[in-house]
């Protein structure tokens, strides 16, 4: 486990997509009401920045270049959405948040594939 | 050529003419390959070439910039098969039985303007098309690089007409093309019916359409079908059509008339983004309201009221049809409610 320190709490209104960078890796913080997640900073679809055109409603980000969209508390992929989103596991310590940074989550295409020079497919 | 496309779940073969891009020849097979906007802006039809030869057209295209050309990375929009080849496409892929987007051969005439940088064309297709209120086409020119999208104005079944709009950009190629034929007629290749931003009376949904500039034309068709159905009579509408000042609105009259035979059951507002209004309602056209303000913003004032299950059109702008959307997930509107179009 490798907890850093993103922020304090009380920096991220409610409903908000702010992005950070923590040690030279850019993540992206949600504050959805109900908790927080921090996820890489672009869409899983088409690398559109999230701090950008994410907006959280109602505890569901979506993505609003084209749609894709994810349930915060239970990262259930909605509608249109073909890929899951990756998170940082994330606590409060006094109300300051952390995330569990062991390396940087990126997204990978068809990395069950098992064509290896294949595995960073418009990465 | 044979093309085959990959994906995690699987693969389609399909015929891919010389002639024609990858991505036509897998639509008009029923396939729904990705894409948006059709013309090599978006990027939405990437696609990684594994075997096989290929030709792109415009390797410059703004939709290509993410992508590794060096590790086979395409358009599908812009390519076309020099052999049998392999493609992998990140996405989801499946095969549809209904009839799909064809190329035929058009001549456009009737050129007409409408302001000062729109204009109206009726494009006269060599064989009839059919298709869904708020469906577009792609058309080409001999000598202009690229397609350019073009929702349908009007509604018919089996038509030979398309009437389409234009709104003439700085720069913009094909709408200086256009402008400068006024007084003739002109060849242009037709690729359609595209597009999933449709209405259709049997969904039975009270409806609102967000419209900027020229993204008016598919809503027409969405009414004009609407009107045909009779559908006010136990449905309503509200229709926000966004532009800058009120000399650059057009087709008013249709509106005012679309919403006059509504049951009063059609609400139309003309947004002015860099005007300030003197009344509330259109001196010409009383039956239409007037508000200032971005497009967004002025749908988004009335947003409460509406119906839980509206469905949601926007057109326009990249920039004005994100700030739609985004107004309108945050005014609780569900994402499978919306249905966008968004030419570059």
């Amino acid at each position: 486990m490798t907890w850093k320190r993103i922020c304090e709490a009380a920096e991220i209104p409610e409903n908000s997509v702010e992005k950070f960078e923590v040690d030279g890796i850019t993540l992206v913080v949600v504050n959805y009401g109900e908790g927080f997640r921090a996820i890489p900073p672009i869409c899983p679809h088409m690398e559109e920045p999230l701090a950008e055109s994410g907006v959280v409603a109602r505890c569901i980000l979506t993505c609003t270049k084209h749609l894709w969209a994810w349930d915060l508390r239970t990262l259930e992929m909605q509608g249109e959405t073909e890929r899951p989103l990756k998170t940082y596991e994330v606590k409060q310590e006094n109300g300051t948040l952390l995330a569990n940074i062991e390396g940087e989550l990126t997204y990978d295409f068809d990395d069950a594939a098992g064509d290896s020079d294949d595995d960073d497919f418009f990465k | 050529m044979k093309v085959t496309v990959q994906n995690k779940n699987g693969e389609l073969t399909f015929d891919c003419g010389e002639r024609e891009s990858i991505l036509y020849a897998g639509l008009r097979q029923g396939i729904n390959l990705p894409f948006e906007c059709a013309t090599g802006t978006c990027g939405t039809c990437r696609a990684r070439v594994t075997s096989g030869d290929v030709d792109v057209r415009w390797k410059d295209a703004p939709g290509g910039a993410r992508l590794k050309p060096d590790k086979g990375d395409v358009l599908m929009c812009q390519t076309r098969a020099r052999s049998d080849c392999l493609l992998r496409v990140p996405s989801e892929l499946i095969v549809s039985d209904n009839a799909g987007p064809a190329v035929r051969q058009g001549i456009i005439r009737g050129l007409r303007p409408l302001t000062r940088d729109v204009m109206h064309f009726d494009l006269h297709l060599t064989s009839p098309m059919s298709f869904q209120a708020g469906q577009f086409v792609v058309l080409e020119a001999a000598g202009i690089a690229g397609g350019r999208a073009y929702s349908m104005v009007n509604f018919e079944n089996d038509v030979e007409r398309l009437a389409l709009v234009v709104k003439r950009k700085p720069g913009g190629r094909f709408g200086d093309w256009l402008f400068d034929n006024l007084s003739g007629e002109a060849e242009v290749e037709v690729f359609g019916p595209l597009g999933r931003a449709v209405f259709r009376p049997e969904e039975n949904r009270n409806f609102v359409c967000i419209a900027g500039g020229s993204g008016i034309a598919g809503m027409m068709s969405i009414l004009e079908c609407a009107a045909q159905a009779d559908y006010f009579r136990n449905h309503n509408a509200g229709v926000f059509f966004g532009v800058r000042t009120l000399a650059d609105a057009f087709y008013l009259e249709q509106l005012s008339r679309f919403a006059a035979a509504s049951h009063g059951n059609l609400d139309v507002t003309v947004a002015l983004s860099d005007e300030t209004i003197s009344a509330p309602l259109h001196a010409e056209f009383p039956i239409l309201k007037l508000a200032s303000g971005m497009v967004h913003e002025v749908a988004a004032k009335g947003m409460a009221e509406w119906d839980r299950n509206v469905i949601a059109y926007v057109s326009g702008p990249p920039i004005m049809v994100d700030g739609t959307i985004r107004a309108l997930i945050v005014g609780g509107v569900p994402i499978k409610n919306i249905r966008y179009d968004k030419f570059s």
